[in-house]
């Protein structure tokens, strides 16, 4: 019997699908995950974020002002880093995902086959998003070593898993939409990588929520409103309650991103985007607008005048909104005046006040705290500014508020003039703690090192599976 | 009859693939326009046509990965409406086609197979029997990526085949192959069409190539067809319409070439003698008072010419009178149409 017969034989089954068949989605995303975990691609960049993690945990652990930190903020930052790290991830795999097939004129042969183009799209959804659990997996031993045994761990688990989770979908799901539409893998990347340094900008800067703007931009950037109910929640003792808001910009790019790649992923084709023009135009158009929107956003984030603006004349505000620290710390910030009228002002004078949240507001006297309590201005032009830079010395643990009072001197002794609040600091003091640097080091060493023996003896089996011989 | 009464008719013909009227244009540049042809099962058909001429496009619109704006066609008595249908019944070979390189080929076929609906061990079976048929079995476990340019040619027909389709398109499945990989590859598309009764649509560019294998042809020129038949159908159709240029062609060996243009030269009856092909030793002759009617006159006038060689004790290896190859006839169409 020829080859060609024996094909034939086996081919009885043409056409006809048998009920027992696997699923398409299924198919193409335990294909997808081989090929990016034995492709090396996954690998490598899970072996570069546990070196990140680990790096992190080492200079925690190891910089004398760092490991001053306390152990919830400390774990509230190694998540926040780690899933930033696993969102990029995320994007960057979705960004190549129907993008760069085009590029390696693979898309086309899985185009001709009877595969569905959706189950295709979900296939490849699952396989980038399958670095999450595995990026996760890795962060646990470095959050649970910061935490040294603080109770911060377990919520901290349970709200990385869920709001990662979240984050990753949606950021996965705009790098697929991204490549969806690109028409290079070049352009996806550059597309993709923009919209993350934009929404990534805004949440790492100080002073980002000052003011109802300022606050709404931040809750509607799903990486900056996420880190803020993480804050909030792990490191402030705030319930979940108060600020489960926070999270709605999050689930709402996950659930958007995911319905509109099932949606648009009927037509997925050779070329970039949809057939018809109306989607080509739609998309182009939502593409504009949501690039045009960020950098809006990053822009008025960025400004300081959004974190400075009022009505009144006088204005005072605070470029810090919270704080934790240990006992023994040293907190600076700076606090901005300006005038907004069109008058010159009185000399002013600003007064610094802590309140014991934890006292039912018990006036804390500065004294001890702050070499000053009040600073004076001579006065200020119309349209002019101050900076005046303030240091504080947390000397007991608590929870505190720190607000300043800025105070126009009367013009004569039957006058009197209207005081301005600043918002704010939010200061939270721990006892001091050190980590211990000897318990840390296994972990920040270990963690990049198991992953090495793991991909070892992974190419090792694959090897085994394979034969080497060259061409 | 309306357009469906007609497709249903034509489809009871023993034509596994009948195309009518396909047009397609990306905005102002018309692609394709009028395409119509049919393939009947176990035979090969050629696309032939200059770069541009629409070959890529009519293979993808045929493989449902375009869609014409025009037209319809039919596949196994599919409908171009059911392309869902259609992708099961069809195999494709793209030009350029890329392969993931972390994937050995045994996995890359049985995922395929998998794909159109077989279970993993059936799968399996006839990915090892495909690569049997394409003589890569010795390499089934070796990653894509150490493969060669021809092997990788060899494992995308094989990928083609792995639903047993009932019509198979090759985009130029030769290119970048050197001569013996293309006569190898040649001889895996004739008889994938003869043992497996398979229809075959081969788009080349090399004329050779279509001219030993494909039983028909369709020439192809800014985007319309403008010849299509069986080769020896067209070179007979387009010769009647040719003005001859009085011209021969005669093939000696390399180092006879000098001695040849000597004796051809002396010869009654050539005007001129042009070397044309250095390396493979073609001389190209006009003639003088050639009625190029094919007439006894010029029987003699050809007989005399090789005569001379042979007294001269020149080996003759390769005898044309233009007009007669699938080149000339593609040369003088495309020329046509542009001009």
């Amino acid at each position: 019997m020829s080859a060609i017969q024996k094909v034939n034989k086996v081919a009885v089954s043409k056409i006809k699908v048998s009920e027992s068949t696997l699923p398409a989605w299924w198919l193409v995303f335990r294909r997808e995950v081989i090929d990016l975990w034995i492709g090396g691609k996954a690998f490598n960049l899970i072996l570069i974020y546990s070196i990140l993690l680990g790096g992190m945990v080492y200079v925690y652990s190891f910089n004398t002002e760092l490991s001053l930190i306390p152990p919830r903020e400390a774990v509230y930052e190694m998540l926040k880093n780690a899933m930033a790290v696993a969102m990029f991830v995320g994007l960057i795999i979705g960004a190549d995902s129907l993008s760069g097939e085009r590029d390696r004129a693979t898309l086309e042969s899985l185009l001709l086959t009877p595969a569905n183009r959706r189950q295709i799209i979900v296939g490849k959804f699952l396989a980038a998003f399958s670095i999450w659990p595995a990026a996760y997996v890795i962060a646990i031993p470095y959050l649970y070593v910061l935490a040294q045994g603080n109770e911060v761990l377990a919520p901290a688990l349970f709200w990385g898993a869920i709001t990662g989770t979240v984050l990753v979908i949606g950021y996965t799901g705009v790098g697929m939409l991204v490549s969806f539409w690109s028409s290079s893998n070049k352009v996806s990347y550059f597309i993709s990588l923009g919209i993350y340094a934009l929404l990534l900008v805004p949440a790492e800067l100080p002073g980002k929520s000052a003011g109802a703007a300022g606050q709404f931009l931040q809750w509607i950037n799903p990486m900056a409103a996420v880190n803020h109910f993480l804050s909030k929640h792990l490191v402030n003792y705030r319930s979940v309650a108060e600020f489960w808001t926070w999270l709605t910009s999050s689930v709402v790019l996950a659930v958007g991103s995911l319905m509109v790649l099932l949606i648009i992923g009927s037509g997925l084709r050779l070329e970039a985007g949809r057939g018809s023009k109306l989607w080509a135009k739609l998309g182009r158009a939502i593409g504009v607008s949501v690039i045009t929107a960020l950098i809006l956003v990053s822009l008025l984030l960025a400004s300081p005048a959004s974190a400075f603006q009022g009505e009144q004349d006088l204005t005072i505000s605070i470029d810090t909104e919270y704080k934790q620290g240990k006992t023994g710390d040293k907190v600076e910030f700076n606090t901005l005046v300006t005038n907004n009228g069109t008058e010159a002002s009185p000399p002013l004078i600003v007064a610094m006040n802590i309140i014991n949240l934890d006292a039912a507001g018990d006036v804390v006297d500065p004294e001890d705290w702050s070499p000053q309590r009040t600073q004076y201005i001579d006065s200020l032009g119309p349209g002019e500014s101050t900076n005046l830079g303030w240091i504080i010395n947390t000397i007991l643990e608590g929870n505190y508020m720190v607000y300043m009072v800025l105070i126009p001197e009367p013009a004569g002794a039957e006058t009197t003039s209207q005081a301005v609040a600043s918002s704010g600091i939010h200061l939270t003091v721990a006892p001091f703690t050190r980590l211990n640097p000897r318990g840390v080091l296994p972990y920040a060493i270990g963690g990049p090192l198991l992953l090495l023996v793991i991909i070892y003896l992974v190419y090792r089996r694959r090897k085994q599976q394979i034969d080497m011989g060259g061409s | 009859m309306t357009r469906k009464y007609e497709w249903e008719a034509m489809s009871s013909q023993p034509y596994i693939l009948v195309a009518q009227d396909l047009r397609k244009s990306y905005g102002p540049r018309l692609a394709l326009q009028g395409f119509s042809f049919s393939l009947k099962a176990g035979h090969v058909l050629g696309f032939l046509g200059p770069n541009g001429a629409g070959k890529t496009t009519s293979i993808r619109i045929l493989t449902t990965i375009l869609e014409p704006e025009e037209g319809h066609f039919v596949i196994d008595g599919i409908g171009s409406e059911h392309p869902d249908q259609i992708r099961r019944r069809i195999g494709v070979l793209p030009e350029n086609l890329g392969f993931p390189r972390q994937i050995t080929g045994l996995e890359y076929l049985t995922y395929f197979g998998q794909l159109y609906g077989r279970k993993a061990a059936e799968a399996k079976e006839n990915a090892l029997a495909l690569l049997e048929v394409v003589g890569l079995q010795q390499r089934a476990k070796s990653l894509i990526g150490s493969y060669s340019h021809g092997m990788r040619q060899r494992i995308g027909i094989a990928r083609a085949l792995v639903n047993d389709p009932v019509v198979v398109f090759l985009d130029e499945p030769t290119l970048g192959l050197d001569p013996r990989g293309q006569q190898e590859l040649l001889a895996l598309v004739r008889r994938i069409a003869r043992e497996r009764d398979t229809g075959v649509v081969l788009c080349s560019h090399l004329l050779s190539e279509i001219e030993n294998v494909c039983d028909d042809v369709v020439i192809l020129n800014l985007g319309q067809i403008v010849a299509r038949g069986s080769v020896g159908e067209v070179i007979g159709r387009v010769q009647q319409n040719i003005i001859l240029q009085n011209t021969l062609r005669v093939q000696v060996p390399p180092a006879s070439v000098t001695k040849a243009r000597q004796v051809l030269k002396e010869t009654p009856n050539i005007k001129k003698v042009t070397l044309i092909g250095e390396m493979e030793g073609w001389l190209q002759m006009e003639l003088i008072n050639a009625t190029n009617e094919n007439s006894e006159k010029d029987i003699q006038m050809n007989n005399k010419i090789l005569g001379a060689l042979i007294r001269a004790k020149i080996p003759i290896l390769g005898f044309e009178i233009e007009g007669s190859r699938l080149q000339d006839v593609f040369l003088h169409l495309t020329e046509e149409v542009i001009k």
